[in-house]
């Protein structure tokens, strides 16, 4: 090889590697954000996660409080505490236990409440029997004084009663 | 172009690669130690964002569970200011209540009990209840952004108002920005 071709390939080597130089910089901020973006989304995810879910139970427990303090400020019978249930959570009804006296309302699985009742008045009319004379509403659930039942599907298990 | 200027253009050639070289080199740990702290810097100061608000939002939870015991205990005990500062100071003072309430409502939002005290640990339940005790007006607080007053006077309940409570919007109070692009000098 004469000194011509090895000037012109050195030549070339100088232009190749000062390109190189210069895409340096560009290919640290390229792995650098891409690290970032990756931490920083998981981050962003995962909080956002607990933070909505937080949020979202924290409303229920709002509606069932608001219930439960309208009630005990007038509510007196199953009947007056079905129009509050309805009023806050239109889609979920209590049912009343006749032989206990007392109503459970479950808006969700970790969530509830029992109002026990004085009496039990009969329609003589219908026979339909309702609850009276609000004693008192267990509010333990909302205090956190209760363990979490496992989420089980139960809806599946309530297809007999629909006819 | 004869021979001559081509080896000196050679040798040009030759010290220039060898220069770029060792600036290529010098360059290449500089850019990695910046990019390198750079990207601790940014990751670090926004996980500390995203963990100070899930802190934010465990410590309002807990002042607005503490607030609805509060506001169930004016409603259904006597409405006196005795009866009141003595509820204040039970919920306030009884930790272990205001954890239990605060966790059964983490886990009934699916939220694992490690996490739970992760966020316990760091920040911790809230520092404040009673903000305001004055002339027979009392404020508590909520929530983030959440107060609500009770009047006294002789002693005597005259009016006490939980709208805030109702009202309270939590997914306003509570949000997460998503991360800012990442920023190399």
């Amino acid at each position: 090889m004469n000194i011509k071709n090895i000037a012109i390939v050195l030549s070339v080597l100088v232009v190749a590697i000062a390109a190189m130089l210069f895409m340096q910089k560009g290919n640290y901020v390229t792995q650098a954000t891409e690290h970032y973006t990756k931490t920083t989304g998981n981050s962003f995810k995962g909080s956002s996660k607990i933070i909505e879910y937080v949020n979202s139970t924290a409303g229920t427990t709002k509606l069932l409080w608001a219930l439960t303090c309208d009630a005990v400020q007038g509510a007196k019978t199953s009947q007056d505490m079905a129009k509050l249930e309805g009023k806050y959570f239109p889609a979920t009804k209590g049912s009343n236990s006749i032989s206990q006296k007392t109503r459970r309302f479950e808006p969700t699985a970790a969530y509830s409440i029992v109002t026990t009742f004085d009496k039990v008045d009969v329609d003589k009319k219908t026979d339909l029997k309702t609850l009276s004379g609000l004693k008192s509403i267990d509010v333990s659930t909302l205090l956190g004084n209760a363990v979490i039942a496992a989420a089980a599907e139960e809806e599946e298990g309530e297809d007999e009663g629909e006819e | 172009m004869d021979n001559k200027k081509f080896k000196i253009l050679a040798i040009v050639d030759a010290v220039l690669i060898v220069v770029l070289i060792v600036v290529m080199m010098v360059l290449k740990g500089n850019y990695n130690d910046q990019a390198q702290a750079s990207v601790k810097e940014q990751v670090g100061a926004y996980q500390e964002k995203a963990n100070g608000m899930l802190q934010e939002q465990w410590k309002s939870m807990d002042q607005y569970g503490m607030a609805w015991k509060l506001v169930y205990a004016t409603l259904t005990t006597a409405k006196t200011e005795a009866a009141f500062d003595a509820a204040v100071k039970a919920i306030e003072e009884d930790k272990d209540a205001r954890f239990k309430q605060l966790s059964y409502m983490y886990t009934a939002a699916g939220i694992p009990p490690k996490v739970q005290n992760d966020i316990n640990e760091k920040g911790g339940l809230a520092d404040k209840f009673l903000l305001k005790n004055e002339g027979g007006v009392k404020e508590v607080a909520c929530g983030k952004n959440c107060t609500l007053t009770f009047t006294f006077a002789k002693g005597k309940l005259q009016a006490s108002d939980y709208k805030a409570l109702v009202e309270y919007n939590m997914d306003e109070a509570f949000k997460l920005e998503a991360p800012a692009e990442f920023h190399f000098e």
